[in-house]
């Protein structure tokens, strides 16, 4: 009895082993982990894949705080050839840095061999996602952005609604600051996020020649009178109408200003509404007195992020595990997760806005609602430039904020730094 | 040296010869070569460009001119204000007033507290919002003076160099060591022929621990030509280039531009810099002691 008990054990302990030996494990770092608006999402899908996936494939995530961390990160990876097998674009225009290194795998077979995933995309996330016809990334964000305004704050200054110009745009941002109250959350650091919306809008709507700037990938020369106009405005905002710590901040500096109720509006997307109604962030109630908008004179931000990549490996079973996970992070049921659980419109017109999400973000609703009037789209600034230039803005920028630099010497940094890419 | 010991010197120093190639010497030739070069690695480019590297970098590159005077300076200071800071305290901790072990002991906390952590407490301490500093400022009626010390551009050299330039309690203790192993006699030949407590301090402690300040210096000048987390993590070398440092460019340089000769021409000016500071140290020193 004791050898059959032994021997079953010993059967059982191998076949264990064996099963261990065959599981494909990812190790997947990302950023979107902690206070990150996306990371009970990852963290849900992570868990799922792993259920659906038991005894196959394990993603182990490796928590890096922090987009600039998570980038910084990726470049060292990449310089020493060791990126794990799945990154994430992020709107920073990873996919090309990759690719220029032939560290990507083409992903073109398998979408085409899966009708589902095929459908997912629509051209400009084709476009985004390709290049020479080859199919690198899937998408899983919409990057359709605008900008949230605070309504106490806004009735309180007597300032009826969300500006239709910029000219009146510049008139409430007086107003509010007449009225006690900081107008805008900005910052500096890591990449200046925030603050680049703002500046990329006021581009955006510089009439055609502005529009075209902001349609071209990696641009060389920002000696442009609109990129110029629209930096003078930063400076501005940042002399005039921001918070004390806005140049030196980051982003949470500029999200917390904003969910404190100590400024009246922050140029972000729709994946932070979750925040508004998140205890952890806000105050309660605070949801109730977000309104959302899109830019003056017509525009918002509506261009899929690059997405997920799927990088070479030794091993072809982890590169086919990791296209596995990428297919399940862009899937339509990922992209519902993350409607429904962030407010996170998807890169997908395959995924419908749920009433469930329209129940739970009322301002989600209403943001795609306000995007029928958005007639100028584009990709933010950040997708589109150099990503050494990520660096020089935040470099700079206290430089522009405090008046040490002027507009046409922030635009002559910018080109000298896009000129060190060739 | 028989011929037997020989054998055995030689083989208890292969490993360490080996470890020193593998780990200094062959990367060191890798750095000196690539920096010859235009070595770019996204897209993969390798082209010979001979000292072209070197003529950009002393003539025409003016975010590596104010690097290069930024990481002087800081040598500078480090190795006078810091040095002199922790020689001083020594002297009087050497007198071994009352609670002197105490003070030996907080006086070092600093400095054996990661560097991460302190550079996130100077940037609470610096903050523009909820700063003590401002809070004491404005505390005491001179809230006008109130800056964004980190990121404004006329404080922020400033405000980072004070991050490092006041803790000196490395310096303080190993000067104290070998103060407090000096023999008693000297001191006590000094008295008797009537010198004053300033007189022994200067004319006859201090000469004595000449060798020890020699090593701070050189500890010191080392640390400030390889400085990177402090600044990173504060400023990360803005605004524009004003806190920028040699290690700082050579990194950005490498990770942002995807430049990595030009890189490794920075990695080479940074480590000539290390031979010529320690050599002048030596030397300066050396020649008082003769």
């Amino acid at each position: 009895m004791k050898k059959i008990l032994s021997l079953l054990v010993a059967a059982l302990m191998m076949f264990g082993a064996v099963s261990a030996l065959a599981e494909v494990v990812l190790e997947y770092p990302t950023f979107q982990v902690g206070v990150n608006t996306a990371a009970p999402v990852i963290a849900q899908l992570v868990e799922e894949f792993n259920a659906l996936n038991a005894g196959q494939i394990k993603i182990q995530v490796e928590e890096i705080p922090g987009d600039a961390n998570y980038i910084e990160k990726i470049k060292v990876l990449l310089a020493s050839n060791d990126l794990p097998p799945v990154i994430y674009g992020a709107g920073y225009n990873l996919l090309d840095l990759a690719l220029a290194n032939d560290s990507l795998v083409e992903i073109t077979e398998y979408v085409d061999a899966d009708p589902d995933w095929k459908a997912m995309y629509n051209d400009k996330a084709l476009e985004v996602n390709s290049r020479d016809g080859r199919l690198y990334g899937s998408s899983a964000e919409g990057n359709t952005i605008g900008y949230f305004y605070n309504r106490e704050l806004f009735e309180k200054a007597g300032i009826a609604g969300p500006a239709k110009t910029w000219d009146e745009f510049f008139q409430q941002l007086e107003t509010l600051k007449a009225a006690g109250i900081t107008p805008l959350s900005m910052d500096t650091a890591d990449s200046a996020w925030v603050t680049s919306l703002w500046m990329g809008a006021m581009i955006a709507t510089a009439g055609e020649e502005g529009q075209a700037f902001m349609g071209q990938m990696m641009p060389d020369d920002y000696n442009t009178p609109e990129v110029i106009g629209a930096l003078a405005n930063i400076q501005k905002m940042f002399m005039e109408y921001t918070t004390v710590d806005a140049v030196g901040g980051k982003y949470e500096n500029a999200a917390n200003a904003f969910l404190s109720g100590q400024t009246a509006m922050i140029a972000n997307g729709p994946w932070m509404i979750g925040d508004f109604s998140d205890a952890t962030k806000a105050p309660e109630g605070f949801a109730e007195k977000v309104g959302v908008a899109i830019y003056p004179e017509g525009f918002a931000y509506d261009e899929p992020i690059q997405g997920y990549l799927v990088t070479r490996q030794a091993d072809p079973e982890v590169e086919k595990a990791a296209v596995e996970m990428v297919k399940f992070f862009t899937s339509a049921y990922a992209q519902t997760v993350a409607l429904e659980n962030q407010g996170m419109l998807p890169a997908s017109t395959q995924v419908e806005i749920t009433q469930a999400a329209k129940d739970r973000y009322p301002l989600l609703a209403e943001f795609v609602q306000a995007l029928e009037g958005a007639d100028i789209r584009t990709a933010t600034t950040q997708a589109t430039m150099y990503p050494n230039l990520l660096d020089i803005m935040s470099a700079e920028l206290p430089n522009l904020a405090s008046g040490a630099m002027t507009p046409e010497q922030f635009a002559q940094a910018l080109t000298d730094g896009a000129a060190k890419n060739k | 040296m028989t011929r037997r010991n020989a054998g055995w010197i030689t083989l208890f120093l292969l490993p360490t010869v080996a470890l020193f190639l593998a780990i200094y010497a062959v990367p060191l030739g890798i750095t000196l070569y690539t920096s010859l070069f235009d070595y770019r690695l996204f897209p993969s480019r390798m082209d010979f460009v001979g000292i072209g590297n070197y003529v950009q970098l002393f003539t025409r590159d003016t975010q590596f001119h104010r690097a290069l005077l930024n990481n002087l300076v800081w040598i500078l200071l480090h190795t006078t204000v810091h040095i002199a800071i922790g020689a001083i305290l020594a002297l009087i901790l050497y007198k071994k007033p009352r609670g002197w072990k105490a003070v030996r002991v907080i006086y070092m906390v600093p400095s054996i507290i990661s560097n991460a952590a302190v550079a996130m407490i100077f940037a609470n301490i610096y903050n523009p919002a909820y700063g003590v500093l401002n809070s004491f400022l404005r505390g005491v009626g001179l809230g006008e003076l109130q800056r964004n010390w980190l990121y404004d551009p006329a404080t922020s050299f400033i405000s980072v160099t004070m991050i490092w330039t006041l803790f000196s309690g490395y310096n303080t203790t190993l000067i104290l060591s070998q103060a407090l192993s000096l023999d008693d006699s000297v001191i006590e030949a000094a008295k008797v022929d009537g010198a004053s407590r300033l007189q022994q301090d200067f004319l006859i402690v201090l000469p004595l621990v000449k060798p020890m300040i020699a090593t701070t210096m050189i500890m010191a000048a080392t640390y400030m030509l390889q400085m990177f987390d402090l600044i990173y993590l504060t400023t990360r070398g803005g605004p524009g280039v004003s806190t920028t440092n040699l290690p700082l460019m050579l990194y950005k340089t490498a990770m942002a531009e995807n430049n990595y000769g030009y890189a490794n021409t920075i990695g080479v000016v940074i480590i000539i810099l290390g031979v010529v500071f320690m050599t002048l140290i030596n030397r300066a020193l050396r020649s008082r002691e003769d």
